[in-house]
């Protein structure tokens, strides 16, 4: 809530800072759910999480409801 | 920012659970076609414990499938609270809960509708694993387009100073043209239509019910909080 009123205060002009994070959230979010192969469990896992497919599996049903392409 | 990230968490959950209830047995029918394929092509028997490693493993992916959709509604609340800062003044005069579901309307028919009717979402067993990059290229360059097309119209729309509905059929020109122009998918249906036709309908069912949530949720946060408040009798 803390960043409430932060925004409560800047507003007078368009919040830049709010909305780079909120672009970055944006893409992070879209990449994870749409597009994920293992990619972002590799940084930790390294190559095993291409073959895991976590993320892939975990957001799997979404993908389809959502119209991303799958298989 | 919070009421952007909770309105969209919010609403991709409940986008979530409508999937759950919705689409999943359309899901189910069309891994059920593939389970089958697999027995048939002896890659995998058809044995009590292939069933009981299945379920467990469905059931984790339906589960999944709630967080993927706060995730993805996060995401989306994301964007929607970017455009909504940008563009709150051109919306139309009222409460905010009005502007909130036009802007949600707009973005839900430029951002999703028409993508879909030019890519239409699929059930498993659709797609080629050989074309999905393909597949995602055109589908995130197809939104991309239409989302960015919007923007540029509605520039358009800012500077007219009459006859602004001159922006509204030059972003109809403009989709058209690139409706007309992008590559359609490349893989056959072979599932039953019936099967994809079901599967299609309760997606953009469960999608639409994501928008409105948002629309509602995002609308009475705002109104209730008023981040703006400092300015807002300025621009009402
Ligand atoms: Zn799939």
């Amino acid at each position: 809530m803390s960043s409430l009123t932060q925004i409560t205060k800047s507003t007078s002009q368009i919040p830049i800072f709010a909305i780079i994070v909120l672009a970055i959230i944006f893409a992070v979010g879209l990449f994870v759910v749409g597009y994920d192969q293992g990619h972002i469990f590799s940084i930790v896992l390294g190559e095993q999480a291409y073959a895991d497919l976590y993320i892939h599996e975990l957001t799997h049903d979404m993908r389809h409801e959502a119209g991303f392409p799958c298989h | 920012m919070a009421i952007v990230l909770f309105s969209g968490a919010l609403a991709g959950t409940l986008h979530g659970v409508a999937n759950l209830v919705i689409v999943e047995p359309y899901l189910d029918t069309a891994i059920g076609i593939e389970n089958q394929n697999l027995f048939a092509s002896g890659e995998e028997e058809d044995t009590p414990a292939f069933w009981v490693e299945y379920d467990a493993y469905r059931d984790w992916q339906k589960g999944g499938q709630v967080l993927a959709g706060a995730i993805l509604g996060t995401s989306m609340g994301g964007l929607f609270g970017i455009v909504y800062v940008l563009s709150r003044n051109a919306l139309p005069r009222g409460s905010d809960l009005k502007k909130s579901f036009t802007l949600a309307a707009i973005m839900w028919l430029t951002i999703y509708i028409i993508p879909f009717l030019k890519y239409p979402a699929n059930p498993p067993t659709v797609g080629d694993p050989e074309t999905v990059v393909l597949r995602s290229i055109l589908f995130l360059s197809f939104i991309a387009l239409s989302g960015f097309g919007a923007v540029a119209f509605y520039q358009v729309y800012k500077r007219l100073q009459s006859k602004k509905i001159a922006a509204f059929v030059g972003y109809g020109i403009f989709i058209a043209i690139v409706f007309a122009l992008m590559p359609p998918n490349p893989d056959e249906v072979t599932a039953p239509m019936d099967l994809v036709n079901g599967f299609r309908a309760m997606s953009v069912v469960a999608v639409s019910v994501f928008w409105v949530s948002i629309a509602v949720i995002f609308g009475g946060l705002w109104h209730k909080f008023r981040p703006d408040a400092e300015n807002s009798d300025i621009n009402n």
